[in-house]
């Protein structure tokens, strides 16, 4: 077993199995997927709703929802010290430093993902405390220092710059916690901290396009449109410059327009901070425009991974082949895909994809197809490919 | 029935209801057998505890009055079983008539709207307005003690909670395509509500109805135990559970020489109360798929 | 507090209005079950007055319209005219203040044990939900549910009183009650716990404390399980949101999660069945308090109904039901306060 990445590897989902265990029976939601992802690159999953995409993207978190469960396989991922980590391994105190650190999430629909009870402006700080602490206080220890030397500082000046100086060694401290329970002082201690976590968060607001960013920071969820909503949410999610992000079809639920705005923001945004992307849709469109690489999947399996102008070019997949072929087009007719989803508790024997591929073969029936190379960056899970190894080109059709 | 079926596999899959369906149906058994299991005097109001003597001091269990006789020497045995029919006979008297005032109130107030349904909020609001058993209570001593008092107090006071149930399904299934078909047909108003909407709105009445016999039976006693209710030497639990409040202390030496008293109705009245909430917790959690599949 | 708070309450405040006006006027049709013969002798307060009866119907308008009678008896009624019981011999009014300390002191220590530990319990059910933790609770819960209270505390009084000897009912043993009334004990707000931290007196507040114990025990116990099982699902419901996962997706840890965000979002719910939990506590009160013998008001009101005393019954009832508007109407300002749509909304 390899646990070690490729130089320029930032992510590798290898053979990944998710199973919910539910009254039905168990949903094999995920089964045997393989993804891996370069540094600095956007890779687009694409797939029908119950294709996984959505439980793969939660459980490179290590949030797989309830009654899911990781059955096996492996996550590697390239820490931002440079160590080569499986995800699925680590420890709840690991993952709490790298979860919205390292990577972060942004959500299909902003509006559940922020906790409607608190400010925006909270759930921003809340991911800049968890994660960037130590450089918050140096800045407010840099500013009071300011303060003082200027003679503007006074008792509550160094009171503050004890506290900050104190929480820097270490922020769990006891006498920390009783000294914050204080009426007056608890308040006074964390008003520079405050105010150099407002400006942050002010800052990146800006950043995410937000006019007005000085009163949105003050307001409840509810009071925002969605499409603000959702760059809050992409505000949380980049608060720390991670090194992945995954975008869990932010656009969806947003309006048309908006959704343009929102897809723009995204990419000019992967400019400036340098992240990896993986981002979900069932959209072509979507993946068309932003994604470097693409992965589609079907029924918790990865099917077909290629460059993404080589896939609409030449689709190998015949599922991926009846996605680009359902794109509405003006003046072609609509092609829908034959068939239905396939229930996850009984999945189809061999290939899941067989009972609607029009070129199932008796194979199809009875093996699972491997995800193997076709060209150099080409893998294609499907029998028709199969040959003796990879590297056949087809024109099956 | 698609949906008795539904119900009794939920009923099936959770070993808690099932504990509170063999409650239940032990219950009915005795109200329904109390008269072979505790034969009443010939002549006799049977709810009328037969005594035996006049002393104050509670008699032990003993071959012939197996549950012990009570201050009063009334039998407490006699007293639990037919107690156990006149919780059924009282439950469902006013569950049945809150129900049908709930019904005809509520069905008005929801197909016809406006005053009638403004109206109708604005009573339930002012009797929701108190709690249940002290707005029972206030109303008994106005209607002058009794069972009969109790049980027309209990009604007024019960009755808004079906009237909105009934007005909020009504809401909710005239606005559904059927109800507008028949309409458009020209069906009558009556005939609508009678044959198109009632059959749809009733099956959440009903489980709110049994889910709520437990709390009414619960209600009544206590007002027997405050006095309120049923006379001295009545078939009533809370009536039995207050004649035993003088003998809690026992005798000098032996504290618990009198536990029969205490123990025994209020032990029929927990169990009745309980094998009635959990078959209803049972049937509350059907009832959010239930309205999920339709 | 923020101006929209402010509107909000404002705005609240209105609409009781309407409500406690329905209050009196329920109230007000009892009264009018009984002739105006039968009213007018609520007035009297000794049989010799027996013959004035035509005249008190005069002076207090008995005979009016009925629009006009509820006019007078709202202005009696807010005068603080509630009628003579007859039971305690004293005007309702007076009555009502004279047992009012009891009940508070009861409810002071019964409610927000109720609602502390409940919501505790709750909570702990739902993160260790399908463990034995979560099993026991929701048995507690089922046994809580269904327990009649006067059983309960007649049982409790059986074992602690009959058996063990200690937990006497009513309120102070005799001693203290001695001391309470040679005036050496000053009373200050009648809730006698608090007096005897004021009067720097341990041992009446011990015997005070002991003399609560069983029936807050029973309050706590017949309310306790509404509020475990509602915190217990709408935390369920909480945890399963994605503004937890998204919460957990930005670093917060699992407690911080769990007691920030999911918590307080539990809370929602549980304030808007507050109001069931205030009505089982103002029907608690008057079980409990005559188990007990706490002659606090819904001892007396208990008492009052057993001798037919109307006038001071239906003044318990306009109490209960005035209190009950009120605790609504505070538990919608606790819901506005904690969830920023309805008051912004």
């Amino acid at each position: 077993m390899e646990a070690i990445l490729r130089p320029d590897e930032q992510l590798r989902v290898k053979d990944l199995v998710v199973r919910f265990y539910t009254y039905e029976g168990i949903v094999k939601a995920v089964e045997k997927a393989n993804l891996n992802l370069k540094k600095g690159e956007t890779l687009g999953i694409v797939g029908e709703t119950g294709s996984g995409k959505s439980v793969t993207a939660l459980t490179i978190l290590a949030l797989t929802p309830l009654p899911g469960k990781v059955e096996g396989g492996s996550i590697l991922f390239k820490r931002i010290n440079g160590k080569v980590d499986d995800i699925l391994k680590l420890s709840e105190e690991e993952l709490v430093k790298l979860r919205g650190r390292e990577i972060s999430m942004i959500f299909q629909e902003p509006n559940a993902a922020l906790d409607p009870l608190y400010r925006v402006g909270e759930q921003v700080a809340e991911a800049i405390l968890s994660h960037r602490l130590p450089e918050m206080l140096d800045r407010a220890i840099e500013s009071l220092k300011e303060e003082l030397k200027n003679g503007n500082g006074g008792f509550s000046s160094k009171l503050q710059l004890w506290a900050y100086n104190e929480m820097k060694k270490n922020p769990d401290a006891l006498k920390l916690k009783l000294v914050k329970k204080l009426p007056i002082i608890g308040k006074t201690i964390s008003r520079k901290l405050n105010q150099v976590v407002r400006d942050e968060i002010i800052g990146l607001l800006r950043l995410m396009e937000i006019p007005d960013p000085e009163r949105v920071v003050d307001s409840y969820p509810h009071e925002l449109s969605g499409g603000m909503q959702q760059r809050i949410v992409i505000a949380i999610a980049l608060a720390c410059s991670p090194l992945l992000l995954l975008a869990d079809e932010p656009t969806t639920s947003l309006d048309v327009t908006v959704q343009a705005q929102i897809l723009d923001l995204i990419t000019r945004l992967k400019e400036r901070f340098g992240a990896s992307i993986i981002y979900i849709t069932h959209d072509m469109g979507v993946i068309a425009e932003i994604s470097d690489r693409v992965a589609v999947m079907y029924a918790g399996n990865v099917v077909e991974v290629a460059p993404v102008i080589e896939l609409f070019k030449k689709p190998l997949h015949p599922y991926t082949k009846a996605l680009l072929e359902a794109i509405p087009r003006p003046g072609a007719s609509f092609k829908s895909i034959p068939g239905t989803v396939p229930n996850l508790v009984n999945p189809p024997s061999g290939c899941r994809f067989h009972p609607r591929c029009p070129h199932a073969m008796p194979k199809c029936m009875k093996e699972v197809p491997e995800l193997r190379r076709i060209t150099k960056e080409h893998y294609v899970a499907c029998h028709l490919y199969g040959g003796e190894g990879y590297g056949k080109h087809s024109d099956s059709d | 029935m698609k949906e008795l079926k539904f119900i009794l596999r939920r009923i099936r899959e959770t070993p808690l209801s099932i504990v509170g369906l063999a409650i239940v149906i032990f219950f009915t058994i005795v109200a329904i057998a109390a008269p072979a299991l505790a034969p009443p005097r010939p002549g006799r109001d049977p709810y009328m505890i037969p005594r035996y003597g006049y002393s104050p001091i509670p008699k032990p269990p003993s071959p012939e009055h197996p549950f012990g006789l009570t201050q009063g020497q009334y039998d407490l045995y006699y007293g639990v079983i037919w107690g156990t029919r006149a919780a059924y006979r009282i439950g469902v008297l006013i569950i049945a008539v809150s129900a049908l005032i709930g019904i005809i109130v509520g069905g008005l107030a929801g197909y016809y709207g406006r005053i009638i349904d403004e109206i109708l909020m604005r009573v339930t609001d002012i009797i929701f307005a108190f709690p249940g058993l002290i707005l029972a209570m206030a109303l008994v001593v106005a209607f002058g003690p009794g069972l009969d008092s109790v049980t027309l107090a209990m009604i007024l006071v019960w009755w808004p909670g079906y009237a909105r149930l009934i007005r909020g399904e009504i809401l909710r299934i005239r606005s559904e395509d059927f109800v507008e078909a028949a309409k458009a047909i020209g069906c009558s108003d009556l005939r609508i509500i009678v044959k198109h909407i009632l059959p749809n709105a009733i099956y959440p009445l009903l489980i709110m109805a049994s889910l709520d016999i437990g709390s009414v039976v619960l209600t009544v006693a206590a007002l027997s135990f405050l006095g309120l209710g049923a006379p001295e030497g009545y078939a009533d639990w809370g009536q039995l559970i207050s004649l035993s409040r003088n003998w809690i202390t026992g005798k000098p030496g032996e504290p618990f020489a009198y536990w029969y008293v205490y123990t025994i109705p209020g032990l029929f009245l927990f169990l009745f109360v309980m094998g009635w909430n959990l078959l209803g917790d049972a049937l509350r959690d059907v009832m959010d798929p239930m309205i999920r599949r339709r | 507090m923020s101006a929209s708070m402010r509107t909000y309450i404002i705005r609240r405040l209105l609409l009781i209005i309407p409500v406690l006006i329905g209050v009196t006027l329920l109230i007000f049709a009892i009264t009018q079950l009984f002739s105006p013969v039968e009213r007018a002798s609520l007035y009297i307060r000794d049989p010799r007055q027996a013959k004035d009866l035509p005249s008190i119907i005069k002076k207090y308008g008995l005979d009016l319209p009925v629009y006009i009678q509820y006019f007078r008896w709202i202005d009696q009624v807010l005068h603080g005219n509630l009628g003579w019981s007859e039971s305690t011999h004293m005007p309702v009014l007076k009555a009502l203040i004279t047992h009012f300390p009891a009940t508070a002191e009861l409810a002071l220590y019964a409610a927000p044990l109720t609602i502390i530990i409940g919501i505790l319990l709750g909570k702990l059910a739902a993160i260790k939900k399908d463990t034995a933790v979560d099993h026991a609770t929701r048995i507690m819960a089922i046994i809580g549910w269904s327990l009649p209270s006067f059983w309960l505390g007649i049982m409790l009084l059986a074992i602690f009183y009959g058996g063990l000897g200690i937990f006497s009912p009513g309120r102070l043993s005799v001693w203290a009650e001695n001391l309470v009334l040679s005036g050496e004990f000053k009373v200050y707000t009648g809730l006698y716990t608090i007096d005897a931290i004021l009067n720097l007196n341990g041992a009446v507040l011990l015997d005070a404390l002991s003399h609560l114990a069983l029936p807050v025990t029973t309050l706590v116990t017949i309310n306790i399980a509404l509020l475990m099982r509602i915190m217990r699902s709408s935390m369920l419901e909480q945890l399963n949101k994605t503004y937890v996962i998204a919460a957990r997706a930005r670093g917060l840890k699992w407690k911080t999660v769990i007691d920030k965000h999911a918590t307080k979002n539990a809370l929602i719910s549980v304030v808007t069945i507050s109001g069931l939990l205030t009505a089982g506590m103002l029907s608690g009160m008057v079980i409990t308090e005559t188990v007990f013998e706490f002659k606090g008001i819904g001892y007396w009101a208990a008492h009052a109904a057993t001798q037919l005393d109307i006038p001071a019954v239906l003044g318990f009832a306009l109490f209960a039901g005035t209190i009950f508007v009120i605790a609504n109407l505070i538990v919608d300002i606790l819901y506005a306060y904690i969830d920023p749509r309805i008051r912004l909304g």
